[in-house]
């Protein structure tokens, strides 16, 4: 490794080259990008500037988190576990032997309304230790059949759920095959609250990722049925449970929006839910959660953003004060020379 | 220590001799042919390219054109290199643990089945063109004080010799930074992103979005730290830096331009997930800060109670008291050099002849006053 340093020549003051009669120079041409030269900023940390920053993370951080607490106070959520209770008492030994039977599985469920929820109010059904971010259930999926019916026949990655009596499954793939099939129905005063099924899957997924010429076909025709039946008259464009289903959630709690109540509820009320507990979460321990959620502008409801706010532009302050404290107290005068190496213990490098 | 030989033993042979009598490391400079073999035992060959031809040069691992510019080759780019590399090898520890400590965290969440929360693209893209131009150009550019004060203050190039900048404790500090901000992104973009909706319009976080936050995270932490590591700021440090983080929202949005065929998960996710949510931005700037907070508060501890020479230095040039105080700086700059004892009687020889050269100028001159032809 020879690396010639054009570099190290820029020292050359009073060099031989310079005198009259000028021999042949070899030096490189001069510029300041080569020579290392370019103007450049170089800013030192003062007590002024470290004391400033940290007060600036903290002015800026803690509005911000006074906020984001207000915001996700106002939200307003009534959670619901039920899949345990939804089991009529003498089967809940088995309860497995019970959802995978014929047996009546409707249920009905009271939640109380207890503070102002202002429409449109997000139903979600949440559930627990259910792994959709598990490697081989992402993978199992076909998105060229999704997208577009002359692929119908696509179904290499979807095993085990790509055939079926030796025809292709449309949708394919275990991720289609355990679509949730829990239904609720809403009833205030004795009245119908209408829930709306539609726009709950985001925009791009409906028109770019799932054909509207595609129809389901073969679906859940084998012997263990996973979930929800399609109806094969309607494309996948339009079905949009089986869409919000298909965006694995990250995590293995996880709340997939169901529909949209669009009316205001008032405080006090009661609402009577009729649910089909047909789900099998049983199997693997999973939970099942009925979720009622107004929003906000943050979203729905978590304190952790503002609390995480306020606490770093806490810390922040109290670090500004501290270095502030530190600073007045012990001193050190910027660009003194007694704090160089050679003077603080002179012949003892 | 010097050594003087007679031709019967080569300088190779003294320089091997040298190394492994004193374990020091050696450099060995020549401008001949004969030198070559030298150049080659020693640790650091330097050859000078002139009078003698080119074979020095080309065994050598430096090359310059005169002698003297051995002594800016040394204080200046020696001590200039020596700690550009350390801080180039401790930043680019820090930045991959602090990103692939946080895909092995998100296995304890998927059952350990291997799944990766991000996308192959941005993992493949992270070390080529996310984070790697601003850290090129910290070691192509860095200068803890410039090439003058170098010069003036050959003191400083003990610092490499010593290890000051990148002994065990300076690497393992800076793992453990990496360790801090995968640990501070993982967890905060985790529990703000649980389970409830992240937007006005209701949707919840999928697999997609929470990779596609996190791999912001660590793109912003990751870029904004270096920016603190820096202490010479060219335009090119400031372009790159910002080019860097723009480059990925930019790589984002083309990504998610390009049909479902080929984006999958990532389609349109900026332009229509993310972008339009404030909880993205406010959790990027969130963990932005909380991953730096630490870093910053040690400097400033460590210049406040041990401040370095180089950091003294740079305070008294910024504060100009090198101009003010002349005295002082002139004081600093004798006691930064110690004299050489090499070469002694050399040197003492030296100055005999040149007083003699002065002596037979002035009786000459006297002569020729005198009319007397030389």
């Amino acid at each position: 490794m020879s690396s010639n340093a054009p570099s190290s020549s820029a020292g050359g003051v009073g060099s031989a080259d310079s005198a009259a009669p000028r021999r042949n120079s070899k030096r490189p041409k001069y510029s300041k990008f080569t020579q290392q030269e370019l103007p450049a900023c170089k800013p030192i940390l003062t007590p002024r500037w470290v004391i400033s920053a940290f007060m600036l993370v903290s002015i800026v951080f803690i509005p911000i988190g006074v906020v984001s607490l207000f915001a996700s106070r106002d939200v307003v959520e009534i959670i619901d576990r039920y899949e345990t209770e939804c089991v009529p008492e003498n089967l809940r030994d088995n309860k497995v032997s019970f959802i995978q039977s014929d047996a009546n599985k409707t249920c009905t469920r009271k939640l109380r309304v207890k503070k102002l929820m202002k429409q449109p109010i997000y139903v979600y059904y949440q559930l627990d230790n259910f792994y959709q971010n598990h490697r081989r259930y992402v993978k199992s999926r076909s998105d060229s059949q999704l997208k577009d019916n002359s692929s119908w026949n696509d179904v290499s990655s979807c095993k085990p759920e790509d055939m079926s009596n030796g025809q292709p499954i449309v949708p394919c793939g275990l991720i289609a095959w355990s679509l949730f099939n829990d239904t609720y129905n809403f009833s205030l005063n004795n009245q119908q609250l209408a829930v709306n099924k539609r726009g709950i899957s985001w925009k791009s997924d409906r028109d770019s990722k799932f054909g509207n010429d595609v129809f389901p076909r073969n679906f859940q025709n084998g012997t263990l049925k996973g979930g929800k039946i399609l109806d094969p008259t309607v494309p996948l464009s339009k079905q949009e449970d089986l869409i919000v289903w298909m965006r694995t959630a990250a995590l293995p709690t996880f709340r997939k929006l169901y529909g949209k109540i669009e009316r205001d509820l008032q405080p006090n009320e009661t609402i009577h839910v009729t649910l089909e507990n047909n789900y099998n979460t049983y199997s693997f321990n999973g939970k099942k959660k009925l979720v009622l959620s107004t929003t906000s502008w943050l979203g729905g409801k978590n304190d952790f953003l503002g609390i995480a706010y306020l606490t770093v532009g806490g810390l922040c302050f109290f670090l500004a004060l501290s270095f502030t404290v530190v600073y007045l107290l012990k001193p050190r005068r910027l660009g003194d020379p007694s704090y160089l190496s050679w003077n603080r213990n002179p012949g003892g490098h | 220590m010097s050594i003087v030989t007679t031709d019967t033993f080569s300088w190779y042979q003294v320089t091997r001799l040298v190394k492994q009598g004193t374990g020091r490391v050696t450099l060995g400079i020549g401008d001949g042919a004969n030198d070559v073999g030298m150049i080659q035992e020693a640790d650091i060959g330097v050859g000078i390219s002139g009078v003698e031809g080119m074979q020095a040069v080309m065994a050598s691992d430096f090359s310059v054109s005169q002698f003297r510019f051995l002594e800016r080759l040394l204080v200046v780019h020696g001590h200039w290199c020596y700690k550009r590399i350390a801080q180039m090898v401790c930043y680019f520890f820090y930045k991959n643990i602090a990103f692939g400590l946080t895909l092995f965290y998100f296995e304890a969440f998927t059952g350990f089945s291997g799944q990766s929360v991000y996308d192959d693209l941005y993992m493949i893209l992270f070390n080529v063109v996310l984070t790697s131009m601003p850290v090129i150009s910290l070691g192509v550019f860095e200068q803890d004080v410039s090439s003058d004060v170098c010069l003036e203050f050959p003191t400083l190039y003990q610092q490499g010799p010593r290890n000051l900048f990148f002994d065990w404790y300076r690497i393992l500090g800076w793992m453990g930074n990496g360790l801090y901000s995968s640990i501070v992104i993982f967890v905060l973009n985790v529990i703000i992103f649980y389970d409830q909706a992240f937007r006005a319009e209701g949707q919840t976080t999928d697999m997609a979005i929470l990779g596609t936050i996190m791999f912001t995270c660590i793109i912003c932490a990751v870029n904004f730290q270096i920016s603190l590591i820096m202490s010479h700021y060219t335009w090119i440090q400031h372009f790159l830096i910002w080019l860097s983080v723009l480059t990925w929202f930019l790589f984002l949005f083309v990504y998610g331009m390009l049909s479902p065929t080929y984006s999958k998960n990532v389609f349109q996710i900026l332009t229509e997930a993310l972008a339009p949510a404030p909880v993205y931005w406010t959790a990027t700037l969130l963990v932005t800060i909380a991953c730096t907070l630490p870093y910053l508060a040690h400097i400033s501890l460590q210049r406040c109670f041990q401040p370095m020479d180089h950091h003294i230095i740079q305070e008294i040039k910024y504060l100009k008291k090198d101009e003010k105080d002349k005295v002082m700086w002139k004081r600093e700059k004798t006691k930064a050099r110690e004299k050489t004892k090499f070469g002694f009687t050399a040197r003492v020889d030296a100055y005999i002849r040149s007083l003699r050269g002065r002596l037979h100028k002035k009786t000459h001159s006297l002569k020729s006053k005198d009319g007397n032809p030389s």
